[in-house]
């Protein structure tokens, strides 16, 4: 039957089968690859990952240990990047869905930079803001805006047009719609909107540290790439994947406990 | 220049006509409603019942006329939405963020501090809002609801969301409630125990006249539904666009107007009304409201209601 429920102890027991099957595929073609050639590096098998593991923990020629330096400089940046983003989108999607003038003279310049691939305009980012922080933070901001501030917008266009003269029925002034009943019913769209947006925020700064970055997630896959140094490459990957699933249970703890209401909602 | 007994009305509607485009809607609507009156305002589907309403409400301004409401003791005209008009919609009355407290409480925060006052004075917002959902409590208790009040929307039933709805529009102890088809999405048994609730009201509206006092509700309920309008109401108006129109010189039909206007059987909350004895009125108001072959001449309206 579709989407029939199954016990809790069930969903364990598949979750751990498949998280299992990926281990066991993985070493599988390992072992396959390195019968052929003793020395592959592209899928190392397990003991060349603990190389690699010793390689990105350790201190370096130069004393840095690259897992620290990396995920300090990548996460930074990405910190620094949504905020902005989250800054930015926040109004400009609250001015647009209140301030009908605003909606006009903001709708052109969200529409186009919303259809921009931010990595094609790389370019753009580099002449404009050089490679350093401003760079990272521009090009993730400007990424993220357009979907935040439509997804507001939207939002907002859907509030009932009853709610909004209910509140001035109850004595509210305009500001205090904006805020009491606009802000509050928007706030939960928003987060799911920024959930979403993590992972673009992400493929933008990792293809800006690819080509301009020295350190970063980014520039550390790059150069071990060019070395054939998978076992360094493949855990990075992980890393990333950690990371955004923290980010993302983060938003969505904040999500349920501001806006209980919209958990019963979708219950 | 006061006319007599100006104080008594909390509404009144002069000359009011409407029209979008083409399509012709009211048309010379006049309509005085006193203090603690209920009155069920009627007609067939598309005679502006709505529109009336919401110009009322004063989210849509009528092409012509003005309507004026008690507004701090003067009537004033109604030409934004206020706090001394409430309104409870079929739905969407209520904010699904807050729970059934802060949503009835809503009201009050709103009205009685401002955004600076919450920002800042933390000690002393703290101390208002205990107030604020305390006296939200007991209007929760009045409509029966005592033991849902830390429930959001979308946990409670379509009758406690109404409920609720009329409880938050209650506490702001507006001149006037408007209702637009409160009750029109309940099933019949929840829909009688709300009736049964607004008669509560209008009780309260007849121990105060027997103290000479001023009767705390008026209201104005928009249903569809003949039965509930002359069970809740005290007074039964009628809109309709069929009326005697080219008696009156109109090469079109002008729009709707009021075509009736009679006093309503009173009834007490618990007294369960006999359904068959309101034949009489409802055949009179399908006659002279609902039926498009049976054309009343204004004039004749007009003259009764002089009298």
């Amino acid at each position: 039957m579709i989407s029939r429920r199954i016990s809790r102890a069930r969903q364990i027991v598949l979750s751990t089968l498949s998280v299992l099957l990926l281990v066991l595929g993985y070493t599988w073609i390992s072992h396959r690859q390195h019968q052929v050639n003793p020395e592959d590096t592209t899928i190392p098998n397990w003991s060349q990952l603990a190389e690699g593991a010793v390689k990105f923990t350790q201190p370096d020629r130069k004393g840095q240990r690259w897992l620290v330096e990396d995920s300090l400089a990548t996460a930074k940046r990405l910190a620094a990047g949504i905020s902005l983003g989250i800054v930015f989108g926040f109004m400009i999607g609250m001015s647009m869905g209140c301030i009908t003038s605003l909606e006009a003279f903001l709708q052109p310049p969200i529409s186009l930079l919303a259809k921009v691939p931010q990595t094609a305009a790389l370019a753009v980012y580099f002449v404009f803001f050089g490679t350093g922080m401003e760079m990272y933070v521009a090009m993730i901001s400007f990424g993220i805006i357009p979907t935040l501030a439509v997804t507001v917008y939207l939002a907002i266009k859907d509030i009932p047009s009853e709610m909004l003269d209910k509140a001035y029925t109850l004595g509210a002034s305009h500001f205090e719609i904006a805020f009491e009943v606009v802000f509050k019913q928007v706030l939960p769209k928003f987060i799911d909107a920024v959930r979403l947006c993590i992972g673009p925020a992400i493929v933008f700064l990792i293809a800006a540290e690819m080509v301009v970055g020295d350190v970063g997630f980014g520039y550390r896959i790059r150069l071990q790439f060019k070395l054939t140094n998978m076992n360094v490459v493949y855990p990075y990957l992980v890393f990333l994947a950690c990371f955004g699933f923290l980010l993302d249970y983060m938003l969505r703890f904040l999500q349920a406990k501001i806006c209980p209401w919209y958990q019963n909602n979708s219950k | 220049m006061k006319e007599d007994g100006h104080q008594d009305f909390s509404l009144q509607c002069q000359k009011v006509s409407h029209w979008f485009g083409e399509t012709k809607v009211l048309f010379d609507l006049n309509l005085k409603v006193k203090a603690g009156q209920f009155v069920s305002l009627i007609g067939p589907s598309g005679c502006g019942k709505s529109t009336l309403l919401r110009a009322i409400l004063g989210t849509h301004i009528p092409n012509e006329g003005q309507i004026l409401t008690m507004q701090n003791g003067e009537l004033i005209s109604a030409d934004r939405p206020g706090r001394d008009r409430g309104i409870v919609y079929q739905k969407y009355s209520l904010y699904p963020f807050l729970t059934a407290l802060d949503n009835v409480a809503l009201g009050l925060k709103l009205d009685q501090t401002s955004a600076l006052f919450r920002l800042f004075n933390w000690s002393g917002w703290a101390k208002k809002r205990k107030n604020f959902r305390d006296r939200a409590a007991v209007f929760l208790e009045k409509v029966g609801l005592g033991h849902a009040m830390h429930m959001y929307p979308s946990q409670m039933s379509g009758g406690m969301q109404q409920r609720v709805a009329i409880a938050q529009a209650l506490i702001m102890e507006p001149e006037i409630i408007l209702l637009d088809e409160p009750f029109g999405a309940l099933d019949e048994a929840t829909r009688e125990e709300l009736q049964e609730m607004l008669l509560l009201l209008y009780q309260e509206n007849q121990d105060a006249i027997s103290k000479s006092q001023k009767p705390p509700y008026t209201l104005i309920i928009v249903t569809h539904e003949l039965n509930e309008a002359i069970r809740v109401g005290d007074r039964l108006v009628g809109l309709s666009q069929y009326w005697n129109w080219e008696e009156a010189g109109h090469d079109s039909p002008p729009g709707a107007t009021v075509v009736y206007d009679k006093p309503s059987p009173i009834f007490k909350p618990n007294e369960r009304p006999d359904y068959e004895s309101f034949e009489n009125i409802r055949r009179e108001i399908r006659s002279y409201v609902y039926n498009p072959d049976i054309l009343q001449s204004r004039n004749e309206y007009l003259m009764t209601k002089l009298v």
